[in-house]
């Protein structure tokens, strides 16, 4: 079994010899757009200076090792995603990337405020939007633009949420403006991914650069869990002392389960699909093998759409019969609460701000993106100018679809585009097209530079914890601003520095 | 408490994982026993494709190694070792929160050298040397399960499905030699007396106990009877019987015929046969298998697929 044995975990750990005459990886010059690693003028930023000295100690194939060494363990653990085929169906795994992306203390207290401010802000909104409904009798956000989203959920209405928080689990995704400052590009309130990844790639990181990360003072992440087991528990604390939490998948087939099955595996908790829980009387119960257990609080990863086939989608094989009805007696609760999709809405998005300042009359921490709103007759002429400086998107579509990129676009894609959004302007928005900070990444032994986003996770029960760390997702292909993994994005690890002298 | 899901798929796991361990030493026994162009290696062979459920004998001019080969690698074949060890995999996939991280990358491992684009290669340079890796790593999987999951309900639902799974496969094989004595080839040859107990990982320990004196009745005796050997069918059967005593009191509907009280039976059964009746074990070999089934429907009824008025509001 000579040939396969690098699957083994025995040489995992193998150390590679160094040459003689070693060469040092080529690094990148910094580009039109803001780098992680390099100023302006092409020196290296302090607190990245310990992992640029340690990468420049390492030869191309000494890097290339360890990036493989990090790919087969990745295998090993079942990191993957599966891609089916005609003929035969693969597994892959989710490219990663070895070099972390650094984020000094000071610029983290910013964003970790701007989240919480963010997400205190946007519960307050779906309580009162599935509530009273005030700014929408102020006319702060319209009524139409609220009521009319697909992902409002009338059956909300009225009904109890714990703490009021409807958002308990969020990431955010944010990047750098073309001044280097953090602002959000989207709010991920339904059921947001990647937490996984965020894990997996520390457990790697922290053994690729051992010493770099002891020096650095990396703040840790490896709590999430029972953070988040934390915030489950809190939601139903009130009504019962010890409740039983489940994590809810839609099943093996779903591209998250490996996130699904390691979450549930690190809280402890069961991992349930739709099939394993039944309801009776209005209450939630799982087939377990001494019979029937009572179900407390479900962290689904299953969407509203789904959920309940008597309530929701009709055609839905993944829910449970019954579900809302034992959510709606207060005997169940369900996180995140079905109907947030409304408070991430393209358009609703554009309000942020506003709702930032009419919830907390605060200022908002981390701004938006500028965002065009082709409802509003005087930025739809404006869009209309400078199509070919903008991208439009529909505003219930997601994942690129319904999507003009301006500048990439020809003269007869942009005015058949102009016609679609004349024809149906409360459909769409507009934002210039994005700058994404670019940082250093592994490309076949060179060290290049390639656009990066950042996916932080916020749990709100109680209270709201920022988990110091993130997803990076990086855009593999060079000059790519797609970050997504469906769309050849890859990851990496993100270091959180802790306060004091490190950085 | 666990989900009923879970519990079956430890269940599949541990049958599927006991399928490729047994379907790969038949296979090793009949590739080096028919090395030998004798009317031995015939008999072996014929007990080897008789043992494999559903398998028909050699065709004339079929080599050994391709049956193997297609037993091992063919992914249309649903009884061949990749199949059952992607079920395997695929079960532990689906329970991946309930299984410790080593025995998760045991099992991943083996399915991804199986399904390896060299592994065909590999095999048909050295088929030995190959099935004895894939049977090493399977006794890792088996290592690494008792020594790095909890002993609970998890651990009992996989191994019952080891031993089910076993007792049903040496009863078959054993029924192969044994069960019609009418049957002329039925095990005169020393050689395949030897094959037969290297098809159940016996000879060793068997030479311990009988020396290397091998009759046929001392090989049945063995496989049937030995409280010690863990591939004796009454060795499996007092496990099975045991950890579903261990299961049952957390059932919280007690049926009459409830799986542990069948298990006791076949147990006892076992326990209090003797030697006259094994002169005609075609019986008895018969009423294992069945008796399986029966306690394979029973965890069944249970544990995993009970009727639910049954259990609201007991």
């Amino acid at each position: 079994m000579q040939a396969s044995r690098s699957l083994d975990g025995v040489d995992r750990f193998r150390v590679v010899e160094s040459s003689e005459g070693r060469s040092s990886p080529d690094f990148y010059r910094p580009d039109r757009f803001y780098d992680e690693m390099f100023a302006a003028d092409g020196s290296v930023r302090s607190h990245y200076a310990a992992l640029h000295a340690r990468v420049a100690s390492l030869t191309p194939a000494e890097l290339a090792e360890r990036q493989r060494t990090l790919e087969q363990s990745f295998l090993l653990q079942g990191i993957t995603f599966t891609v089916y085929g005609a003929e035969n169906t693969t597994e892959r795994i989710i490219p990663t990337d070895l070099l972390p992306r650094i984020i000094p203390s000071q610029e983290w207290s910013r964003i970790e405020a701007g989240l919480i401010q963010r997400v205190r802000a946007l519960n307050a909104f779906l309580a009162d939007i599935y509530g009273e409904q005030k700014i929408l009798a102020d006319g702060v956000v319209p009524r139409e633009l609220v009521l009319g989203a697909p992902s409002y959920r009338r059956e909300m209405r009225g009904l109890y949420v714990p703490h009021n928080t409807y958002v308990n689990v969020c990431g955010s995704d944010l990047i750098r403006d073309d001044k280097g400052e953090f602002a959000v590009l989207e709010d991920n309130l339904r059921v947001p991914s990647g937490v996984s990844y965020m894990l997996a790639n520390r457990d790697a990181a922290k053994r690729t650069f051992p010493g770099t990360y002891r020096a650095a003072g990396v703040r840790p992440v490896e709590r999430y869990p029972d953070l988040l087991l934390a915030t489950l528990k809190s939601l139903a604390a009130e009504w019962r002392p010890n409740p039983q939490v489940v994590v809810m998948t839609p099943g093996v087939y779903n591209s998250a389960y490996y996130e699904h099955a390691y979450l549930a595996r690190l809280m402890g908790t069961p991992l349930v699909e739709g099939r394993d829980l039944v309801v009776h009387e209005n209450l939630v119960y799982m087939r377990t093998t001494e019979g029937l257990r009572r179900v407390d609080v479900i962290y689904r990863r299953v969407d509203d759409d789904f959920i309940d086939p008597l309530t929701f989608r009709r055609d839905s094989g993944l829910g449970v019969a019954g579900l809302f009805n034992a959510y709606r007696a207060g005997n169940v609760v369900i996180a995140n609460a079905p109907g947030t999709g409304v408070a991430d809405d393209k358009a609703v998005y554009a309000y942020v701000p506003e709702i930032i300042r009419y919830y907390l009359s605060e200022d908002a921490i981390l701004p938006n993106i500028e965002t065009f709103l082709c409802r509003e007759p005087a930025q739809l002429s404006y869009v209309l100018a400078n199509l070919d400086k903008l991208v439009v998107k529909a505003v219930g579509a997601s994942g690129g679809y319904g999507m003009l990129v301006g500048p990439h676009a020809t003269q007869a894609e942009r005015d058949d585009f102009a016609d679609r959004l004349k024809a149906d302007p409360c459909n769409y928005i507009a934002q210039p097209t994005i700058q994404l900070s670019t940082a250093p990444c592994l490309v076949d032994g060179a060290i290049e530079a390639r656009h990066v986003d950042l996916r932080p996770f916020v749990l709100a029960g109680q209270k709201i914890v920022v988990t110091p760390g993130a997803l990076t997702r990086v855009a593999l292909k060079r000059g790519s601003l797609v970050v997504n993994s469906s769309q050849g994005g890859g990851s990496k690890d993100t270091w959180v520095l802790a306060e004091g002298d490190h950085a | 408490m666990m989900l009923a899901r879970v519990a079956d798929s430890l269940y599949w796991i541990g049958r599927y994982v006991e399928r490729a361990e047994h379907l790969c030493r038949i296979s090793d026994v009949m590739l080096t026993a028919t090395l030998d162009d004798s009317e031995a290696a015939a008999t072996v062979a014929h007990i080897a494709m008789a043992a494999m459920e559903d398998r028909e004998d050699l065709a004339p001019g079929q080599l050994p190694m391709d049956a193997v080969r297609s037993l091992l690698f063919d992914r249309e074949d649903l009884s061949s070792v990749v199949n059952s060890l992607a079920r395997a995999r695929e079960n532990a996939r689906q329970v991946r929160d309930q299984i410790t991280t080593e025995i998760w990358e045991r099992l991943n491992m083996l399915y991804l050298r199986i399904t390896h684009p060299n592994a065909e290669y590999e095999f048909s340079q050295a088929s030995t040397a190959y099935l004895h890796g894939v049977i090493a790593d399977l006794h890792l999987f088996k290592g690494s399960t008792d020594s790095t999951m909890s002993h609970g309900q998890g651990w009992r639902f996989l191994l019952l499905g080891v031993h089910l799974e076993r007792a049903q496969r040496i009863a078959r094989l054993l029924d192969v030699c044994f069960g019609d004595p009418s049957a002329p080839e039925a095990l005169t040859e020393h050689l395949a007396q030897m094959a037969v107990l290297r098809m159940a990982c016996a000879l060793e320990p068997y030479l311990r106990v009988y020396t290397a004196e091998i009759n046929p009745l001392f090989v049945l005796q063995f496989l049937l009877f030995d409280e010690d050997f863990p591939r004796s069918i009454r060795f499996s059967t007092s496990r099975i019987e045991d950890y579903l005593d261990r299961l049952a009191p957390h059932a919280s509907v007690q049926n009459r015929a409830g799986p542990e009280r069948l298990a006791g039976r076949l147990k006892a059964r076992l326990e209090f046969a003797d030697l006259d009746e094994t002169l005609a074990p075609g019986a008895i070999l018969s009423g294992v298998v069945a008796e399986c089934s029966r306690i394979h429907d029973a965890i069944y009824e249970t544990f995993i697929d009970y009727p639910l008025e049954q259990r609201l509001h007991a």
